[in-house]
């Protein structure tokens, strides 16, 4: 008697189990949505700011600008690390701190002294666990990032670049490369690469345009590339806080598979104890009878 | 009137605000206001602070622009901002309350001399939307 109800205690466990799980990957395939959306809104932004970039820079040539220039050496820098405030999202912050912990490794070998700043309570644990000095510490970004929060940060690195206080930002989080593939990657932002960005190339084949510039070419620029930054900074953010949701989708539902699985497993163990002892208590009436006759 | 309109495409980091045909356009540069209508020349310019006025027929409709970049490019007027604020939205009081920090601050660098202008006449210029509804 005793197995079958130890038995039956697990079973409801596992039960409600996959209930939890069930509704937490419904919830994460609902807020993928909205975070998806978000981030195809904000692309256009970003698409226009490459797209005026391009297009000016094509008018400025030999045009420099503090946030383009790399610093000659390469000595202190800040790595900003984008991680969940939330766990059971399967291998989303052990990716992101597998990278972290190789680019550390990376900058004391050559020297380099990098100012850490962790988004999200999942790394910030971390942090304080592996003993990690932390320079910076942000929980407040949660599946929805807004730009103003952003843009502070950006600001400060924009400032501490130009003053050269720093010399590079690097940036490590998951990148959203469709819905089927998100990688955790390093990603420099500055000194920035190129004013128009990867997307930018392609915005560039297109027959050029004779525009009228007011103020000129270079004046816009210099006031573009803060902006290019920014957005790519915010688009990191967006792009963390839709993988984060579709890496919590598919924990969520390998997660309801397997107490499926179990579940049937412990029901078939379950009615095997019930009819042996069913069975058992069966002959031991049937014993006692004959015994009495 | 010509019966060409312009399409208005406002973008702000966050989502594509509008997105609609409008008659003609009235926005600030960044030395003074310009105004957009059907079949202009292609231009990139640098927006300033201030209202953003959207004429459609005889209905006109405000919002507050905060900076960025504009770009004519055919009957496409793409406007970036950091941020829209329809003008009735604009909370003035806010707004007063910037103008006066902005105003209070002893600026010792030449950085926050402009700083100081630049802050002051974001506020006066919110202030004024805000009034001009």
């Amino acid at each position: 008697m005793a197995k079958a109800r130890a038995v039956l205690k697990r079973l409801k466990a596992v039960k409600n189990i996959r209930k939890i799980t069930r509704t937490m990957e419904l919830i994460a395939t609902a807020r993928f949505k909205k975070a998806m959306d978000r981030a195809t809104e904000a692309a256009a932004y970003t698409r226009k700011i490459a797209e005026l970039a391009s297009d000016l820079s094509a008018s400025a040539s030999g045009f420099s600008h503090p946030l383009l220039e790399p610093h000659e050496s390469l000595k202190t820098g800040v790595l900003l690390v984008l991680t969940s405030n939330r766990g059971l999202c399967g291998g989303y912050n052990a990716s992101v701190l597998k990278l972290l912990q190789q680019r550390l490794r990376d900058a004391s070998s050559k020297g380099q002294h990098l100012s850490l700043e962790v988004s999200g309570k999942r790394g910030l644990n971390f942090c304080r666990f592996s003993r990690i000095d932390l320079d910076q510490q942000y929980t407040q970004f949660e599946d929805k990032p807004g730009f103003d929060e952003v843009n502070e940060i950006a600001s400060r690195y924009i400032d501490l670049y130009v003053q050269r206080k720093i010399d590079f930002v690097d940036v490590v989080y998951v990148r959203f490369e469709s819905a089927s593939r998100q990688r955790a990657i390093l990603e420099t932002l500055l000194p920035l690469s190129t004013a128009a960005g990867d997307s930018g190339k392609a915005a560039k084949a297109s027959s050029p345009i004779e525009y009228e510039f007011l103020p000129s070419a270079r004046e816009i620029l210099e006031e573009l590339l803060p902006a290019a930054f920014k957005a790519r900074l915010f688009k990191c953010f967006l792009d963390a806080a839709v993988s984060e949701q579709i890496f919590r989708r598919v924990a969520m539902k390998s997660a309801t598979e397997n107490a499926g699985e179990m579940i049937g497993d412990l029901s078939r163990i379950y009615n095997r104890a019930r009819q042996s002892q069913i069975t058992s208590e069966l002959s031991e009436i049937i014993g006692g009878a004959e015994a009495l006759a | 009137m010509s019966s060409k309109q312009l399409r208005l495409v406002v973008v702000t980091p966050e989502t594509t605000l509008l997105d609609e045909p409008v008659d003609a356009l009235r926005f600030p540069l960044f030395d003074g206001q310009i105004g957009v209508l059907p079949s202009r020349a292609p231009v990139v310019g640098r927006l300033g602070f201030g209202e953003l006025k959207i004429s459609v027929g005889s209905s006109t409709r405000s919002y507050f622009v905060d900076g960025g970049f504009v770009q004519v490019k055919g009957d496409v007027v793409s406007l970036l901002t950091q941020r829209a604020i329809p003008a009735s939205q604009i909370n003035v009081s806010d707004a007063e309350a910037e103008l006066r920090s902005a105003s209070e601050r002893h600026p010792t660098s030449e950085a926050d001399f402009v700083a100081k202008a630049r802050d002051q006449e974001r506020a006066r210029n919110l202030i004024a939307t805000a009034k001009s509804v």
